[in-house]
């Protein structure tokens, strides 16, 4: 990069991110890293000995703390600024991303953190030596990479929700900003 | 797995059983709740006027419900003649009840 691109870096376009960006983004990232752990939790137990009972035991901590960060984050973003989200999304084309997938988003994420705070308790157990334990422990770890993947999922179609809402006021002429590329699209 | 490592007999501790137990109940417990909520405006109400928000106090309630129970039964002497494969299932069928029982509900109301 010459010099004139590196000036056009430093004097390019102001980040504009508010806090509502980035603790919605936080919330998924969180969601997301949690869901990681509780698999690689998984994958660790199916190989279950001595020496990674310590690896197992940390991952499924990291795994709850994960999961609480997600819901500290998603709790405040859901309190403080959905509403106004959710206006947009019940006149939009797709009301059924609130009436639907958050409704069941809002309530099935708490199934995935009681089992984020079961699974540091039944990794306790000595799983190399236990069938039991570890059945348990895959059950709980694939219960939650299964359900949280949905949450995220409901997530993004919630998301979804908002954009068409918003592309659609900008076709009707509603907002005054409309992209070039949808002027072609008017009428 | 190594196969020098004997093998327990496949049980669980009170603690861990108590507290599976615990999050299945807590997890139909949601389910209903969410449902119940729904359908009931006092309810709904009420739960607003403990948090400013009815999902704040579900949450909290799912919370101190899994704690409770999970401490309860882990001081049980049931949970130590219970089958840790019963118990699995239950926690199974728990959780795809609530999740199938939300889709279900948030579709239909």
């Amino acid at each position: 990069m010459g010099c004139e691109g590196w000036s056009h870096v430093k004097k390019g376009t102001a980040l504009n991110i508010s806090s509502s960006d980035v603790i919605l983004l936080a919330h998924a990232a969180f969601g997301v890293l949690g869901c990681l752990t509780a698999f690689w939790v998984f994958v660790e137990t199916l190989n279950a000995r001595p020496a990674n009972a310590g690896r197992i035991q940390a991952a499924a901590l990291l795994t709850a703390l994960l999961m609480t960060a997600g819901w500290i984050c998603g709790g405040y973003w859901y309190v403080h600024f959905y509403p106004h989200e959710k206006a947009l999304i019940l006149g939009g084309p797709w009301p059924f991303a609130h009436n639907f997938f958050m409704e069941t988003k809002e309530h099935l994420f708490f199934v995935v953190a009681i089992l984020a705070f079961l699974l540091p308790i039944t990794t306790r157990e000595r799983l190399h030596s236990n069938s039991a334990a570890r059945t348990l422990v895959l059950s709980v770890a694939g219960l939650i990479v299964v359900t949280g993947l949905s949450v995220e999922a409901a997530g993004a179609i919630i998301d979804h929700g908002v954009k068409i809402a918003l592309l659609q006021d900008a076709l009707k002429g509603t907002h005054s900003w409309i992209p070039q590329s949808l002027q072609s699209l008017r009428n | 797995m190594d196969s020098t490592i004997a093998s327990e007999s496949p049980k669980l501790t009170s603690a861990t059983s108590g507290f599976v137990l615990a999050a299945a109940l807590t997890v139909v417990f949601n389910t209903a709740l969410a449902c119940v909520k729904d359908t009931s405006a006092p309810l709904k109400n009420f739960m607003k006027s403990l948090t400013d928000h009815d999902w704040t106090t579900q949450g909290l309630v799912d919370v101190l419900l899994f704690v409770g129970l999970g401490v309860v039964f882990m001081k049980s002497r049931m949970m130590e003649r219970t089958n840790p494969i019963h118990l699995i299932v239950i926690l199974v069928v728990a959780v795809a009840s609530a999740g199938l029982g939300l889709a279900f509900w948030y579709a239909i109301f």
